[in-house]
């Protein structure tokens, strides 16, 4: 019989062992898995991606640009440019590397499992923002075309991404990027976020922490030199110019109610009625979709009715039903008080 | 519309049948086939019943695990079938339940749709009618609960909404009958014609939206000139609608007309149909990216203006308010926890002296008696030995012990659960709870799916359905075994008396080992709750959430209706699949026990081969054995265990030979038995510890994997359990070896 305090002791070690092998993101597995995805045939498609977004900026890129890209050595990075031209996809002429047709053909093909890959992430899965980018990066390289038309079905033909970029078509269309950069919108005017740039992952943490979200509405209150002040949800602040880069607006027409006081229905006191001014940006797929299908809407009244034993979630009398819903939901519903609108109303 | 008799297209008719053989509908004879459609918690399967009395069947949708009741009924020589459709709140196929109800209603083409509407919530119950008027003409609307929204000082004019709508409304009280004479006149009348209904369209959305929908709905009606509604069909275009899409390209579209072919139509010819598709491609580029939200807030728009002209308001409420004076008491912060913990106790405890009785009168009748008089029927017939016991002691005693435990209880706690459901008290200990079930990354509803599992596993994998949104029904999914079922409760008491209730003195024994069980009881609720933690961050991680918990107003529960569905929906389907499992369990059993190699049965070769494993995580061969042929259901474990005992141990004078389960009548004589087989107090808390973290039974892996669809989801919930009650054998003994 084996003694109690070694079989503890050897089971212990089982254990520890296991989770240095497979401990999700840092063990040993996983690890090697992410290094044996590094093939030749992901940086080609990733230096092809490279040359094709430099492409679709008006630029040409060079090695060095590149290299940055691949987090590599230029000595790394050029056999990849004299492989992709081997294989008839760049041509690299005086100024740089330029796609070829069969080039452009592939690269739009990868954009476009990756774009399809972030709309799925954001519509049918709970994975939270910051990581559609990275884990579409992996799926690009996995997926093969029938796989990806069959994913465009199940999602409903989507034509844009979740930030805002077009998603190309099955026959390579990508219809033009929309809006204007936050840099050149006018001072005075309201705007609506169409695009957020993905890349690089720090500015659009920052972007996404400042509560910017594709449909989100600012108020673009003065342009200085260190970037552009907003106003949005009842507070002022000044996004850097490099932050306001990775911005796309679209103009409102003027009219369109320029700020909201911030109040969301988190804010309501029990039986007071109010009246919904939006669902924010940030509520997406099937929770927004819940919410309208239950009449949450624009101009919506609704009542705080009952708060539950533990105070979270509160019911709430929308449109004759009473339901119920949690503080993160109600956080996303911008409301106005009975008195705004009475103001409103008469001026 | 045409008063010409239905199906005088003989192509359309033939298309027609093809639909509804895909859709799940035998092509039956009928003559009418309606659909029942509305919003959850209207009322829609009182006037099922009201309508269809029970001669009704219930089944799943075809690939779906969503419940679908169909009925038949003659109504002035007419037979009529019913399909009871999903209760969702749009019809915009955002999710199955919707896509099922949609898919119905449009390729199925049902000759009259009854849309079921709650007065008391008439704006968010008309959202759902206009969405079925823009697929079909042929609508009665059946405004339900009249007698509740006059309470609460609401009245509707019938007779307005009907002119509002364009298709008949029938105001009634489905629980008392009320209206249900009137619906079917309309509904026979819409059947064979009388009534031309001019259902009411949306028009104009924002001008930015209407241009689009305009100009491809020309195109629609362009190549496709008998679809009724060109606009809804480009609204869906626009949508990506995956159903429509398809339906263009295939052509079907042109045969979902309503209208028999007068004329021939030309045949639509791919080029048009691809120019269809393409041009509708095009114009998505160009939508506003809030294009839904628009939608949605021009459908509110239209139902608030019409619930405007139609309703009464500020009528004096009648009485005093009931809901909100129980909501006060029933969700407050001092009373709402405890008042929640005695019902539930109450219905335990209902459950638990109630099906005593009757369990002990099942066991004297199916084992006691039938069993003796069945086996001495099978050797006077004249059956070899062998067959007798396989058949009498193997299958016939397995399925009659798993009848006479699991039974009573279910026949007791469901149809109570169910009350408790239809008067909608259920939701709100959801909301009490949420917060709890917040934290641990899981929905408020799997309070409910957790006390169901106390009832039985496959139940509560069953009642999951409740919970609609994917990340967190799979928690409660995998979750649900940690729920001490019925099958397990007579183990824990049986063991916590003989062994725990032993250490403490005579007095205070039977408070001891009830305590050491709901210990084992609580202690489940914990380990539920860290699952559902740990998953929730882990492997769960990605899967979509989205949070919704309507409370419904309370309602009389209606007695009669929840024993028979509650009896048929639950009791019987569970039974039916332990008593499947069973059969082959008790055959394996028998024949174990008496298939010899060499010296010993096979039994006995694997209780050996097993015993040193079993004495190292501090429990034996005999239990792991057990668990493993009868892992079909907890309930024959404690039977099996005794009867390997006997076999292995040697003990003379007890039991019914080789392969025969049996029961010992007191706690005392089962002690001694065990004790002999070698149990010692660690092997009980062992075994204690073990029936509540061990692999759930195979009729609840067997629903696991009709609900999730999933190998790999089953896979987890059946191992993930088993390696937790291993790991915790393991620990508790050698620790115990330790410090002893």
């Amino acid at each position: 019989m084996v003694g109690p305090g070694f079989a503890l002791i050897v089971f212990f070690g089982v254990t520890l062992l296991l989770a240095l092998l497979a401990w999700p993101g840092v063990g040993v597995a996983p690890r090697l898995l992410r290094r044996s995805r590094l093939g030749e045939r992901v940086r080609l498609e990733d230096a092809l991606k490279h040359v094709f977004m430099c492409q679709q900026s008006g630029q040409v890129c060079s090695l060095e640009s590149l290299a940055g890209r691949l987090e590599v050595s230029t000595a790394q990075a050029a056999p990849l440019l004299s492989r992709l031209e081997e294989l008839g996809l760049v041509q690299v002429d005086g100024d740089g590397p330029v796609l070829t047709h069969d080039g452009v053909q592939t690269a739009v093909r990868i954009v476009r499992t990756h774009r399809l890959w972030e709309r799925y992430l954001a519509d049918r899965t709970g994975v939270p923002p910051i990581e559609w980018h990275d884990q579409a990066e992996r799926m690009e390289h996995s997926l093969s075309p029938e796989q990806t038309d069959r994913l465009e079905s199940r999602l409903g033909h989507p034509s844009w991404d979740p930030h805002g970029d077009p998603i190309p078509t099955s026959d390579g269309e990508i219809p033009p990027a929309p809006g204007i950069g936050l840099l050149s919108a006018d001072t005075g005017c309201t705007v609506e976020v169409v695009h957020l740039e993905d890349e690089p992952r720090e500015i659009y943490d920052a972007l996404l922490d400042d509560g910017l979200v594709l449909g989100g509405r600012l108020a673009v209150i003065a342009r200085t030199d260190r970037g552009v002040h907003v106003r949005s949800g009842g507070r002022e602040w000044t996004l850097d110019s490099i932050a306001a880069r990775n911005v796309s607006v679209r103009k409102l027409p003027a009219g369109t109610y320029a700020e909201l006081d911030g109040i969301t229905l988190l804010d309501v006191q029990p039986d007071e009625t109010v009246r919904v001014v939006e669902i924010s940006g940030a509520c997406q797929g099937t929770q927004r979709r819940r919410l309208l299908d239950l009449g949450v809407v624009r101009g919506t009244e609704i009542t705080p009715e009952l708060v539950s034993a533990a105070g979270d979630p509160v019911a709430y009398r929308i449109r004759g039903a009473l339901i119920a819903l949690r503080g993160a939901q109600a956080s996303w519903i911008a409301v106005e008080r009975a008195e705004n609108q009475d103001a409103a109303e008469v001026a | 519309m045409s008063g010409l008799p239905l199906g005088s297209c003989v192509g359309c008719s033939q298309h027609r049948t093809d639909s509804l053989v895909r859709l799940g509908l035998s092509p039956d004879k009928w003559d009418v086939l309606i659909a029942l459609a509305g919003n959850p918690n209207v009322g829609k399967s009182t006037v099922f019943n009201a309508l269809t009395g029970l001669r009704q069947h219930t089944g799943n949708w075809p690939g779906k695990t969503i419940v679908r009741a169909e009925g038949v009924f003659a109504h002035q020589g007419k037979r009529m079938k019913i399909v009871d459709l999903p209760g969702t709140y749009s019809l915009q196929a955002g999710s199955v339940d919707e896509e099922v109800a949609r898919d119905f209603i449009l390729f199925g083409r049902p000759d009259v749709t009854i849309a079921v509407v709650d007065t008391t919530r008439l704006e968010r119950n008309l959202n759902l009618v206009l969405q079925i008027l823009d697929i079909t003409d042929r609508v009665v609307v059946y405004l339900n609960l009249v007698d509740e929204a006059r309470r609460r000082g609401i009245a509707v004019e019938a007779r307005l909404l009907e002119r509002e709508l364009g298709v008949p409304v029938v105001a009634g009280i489905a629980r008392e009958r009320v209206g249900i004479d009137s619906l079917l006149d309309a509904v026979h009348r819409l059947s064979v014609g009388d009534i031309l209904n001019q259902p009411y369209r949306l028009t104009q959305h924002t001008d930015e939206v209407e241009d689009t929908v305009a100009a491809l709905a020309q195109v629609v009606d362009d190549t496709f000139p008998r679809v009724p509604n060109a606009r809804w069909v480009a609204l869906r275009l626009l949508n990506a609608d995956e159903a429509v899409i398809e339906a263009v390209r295939s052509g079907e579209l042109g045969q979902l007309g309503d209208e028999p072919a007068i004329v021939d139509h030309p045949v639509t010819t791919e080029t048009a149909r691809t120019h269809v598709l393409d041009t509708a491609r095009r114009f998505r580029w160009d939508l506003p990216i809030d294009f839904h939200d628009r939608i949605s807030e021009r459908l509110y728009a239209a139902t608030e203006e019409i619930a405007g002209k139609v309703q009464l308001r500020g009528l004096k409420k009648v009485g005093f308010d009931v809901d909100r004076t129980l909501d006060a008491l029933l969700t407050s912060r001092w009373l709402g926890f405890p008042l929640m913990l005695a019902i539930l106790a109450a219905v335990f405890w209902i459950t638990i002296e109630g099906a005593n009785v009757p369990s002990g009168m099942l066991a004297t009748l199916l084992i006691d008696t039938a069993h003796p008089w069945l086996k001495g029927l099978g050797g006077a017939v004249g059956l070899p030995w062998w067959l007798n016991g396989f058949l009498c002691d193997g299958i016939y005693l397995a399925t009659a012990w798993v009848i006479a435990v699991m039974l009573p209880p279910m026949a007791i706690f469901f149809p109570l659960f169910t009350l408790l459901e239809d008067f909608g008290y259920l939701p709100r200990v959801a909301f009490n709870l949420d917060a709890l079930f917040r934290s641990a990354g899981a929905h408020g509803k799997q309070a409910l799916t957790m006390c169901m599992g106390f009832g039985c596993n496959a139940a509560g994998v069953v009642a999951t359905r409740v919970i609609d949104s994917p990340r967190e029904r799979l928690i409660a999914i995998i979750t649900n075994n940690f729920s001490l079922c019925n099958g397990r409760w007579p183990t824990q008491i049986l063991i916590a008396t003989i062994f725990i209730g032993a250490l403490a003195p005579a007095r205070l024994a039977g408070l001891v080992s009830a305590a050491a069980v709901v210990g084992i009881a609580v202690l489940g609720i914990l380990v539920m709750f860290v699952t559902s933690w740990l998953l929730s961050r882990t492997v769960l991680r990605g899967e979509a959430t989205s949070f919704s918990l309507e409370l419904p107003p309370y309602r009389p529960p209606r007695i009669l209706q929840t024993l028979y569905t509650s009896l048929i929906d639950r009791t019987l389907i569970v039974l039916w699949r332990a008593v499947v499992f069973a059969i082959p369990a008790g055959a394996v059993i028998w024949l174990v026990s008496n298939i010899y190699m060499g010296e010993a049965s096979l039994a006995e070769h694997a209780t050996t081969w097993l015993n040193p494993f079993g004495i190292f995580i501090g429990l034996n061969g005999v239990i792991l054995l057990a668990y493993v042929v009868a892992i079909p259901a907890n309930e024959i474990v404690i039977p099996t265990v005794l009867m390997l005992t006997v076999l292995t141990a040697d003990v003379a004078g007890v039991g019914s030979g080789a392969g025969v389960m049996f029961e010992l009548d007191n706690a005392d004589a089962t002690g001694q038995l065990l004790r002999a087989g070698g149990w010692t107090l660690l092997t009980a808390v062992n075994l204690m510890l073990f029936s509540l973290l061990h692999n759930p039974c195979s009729t609840t892996i067997y629903t696991i994997y009709r609900e999730t669809q999933s190998v790999k989801w089953t896979t987890l919930a059946a191992l993930l359990p088993l390696v937790m009650g291993l790991t915790v054998c393991f620990l508790v003994t050698q620790v115990w070896r330790l410090l002893g």
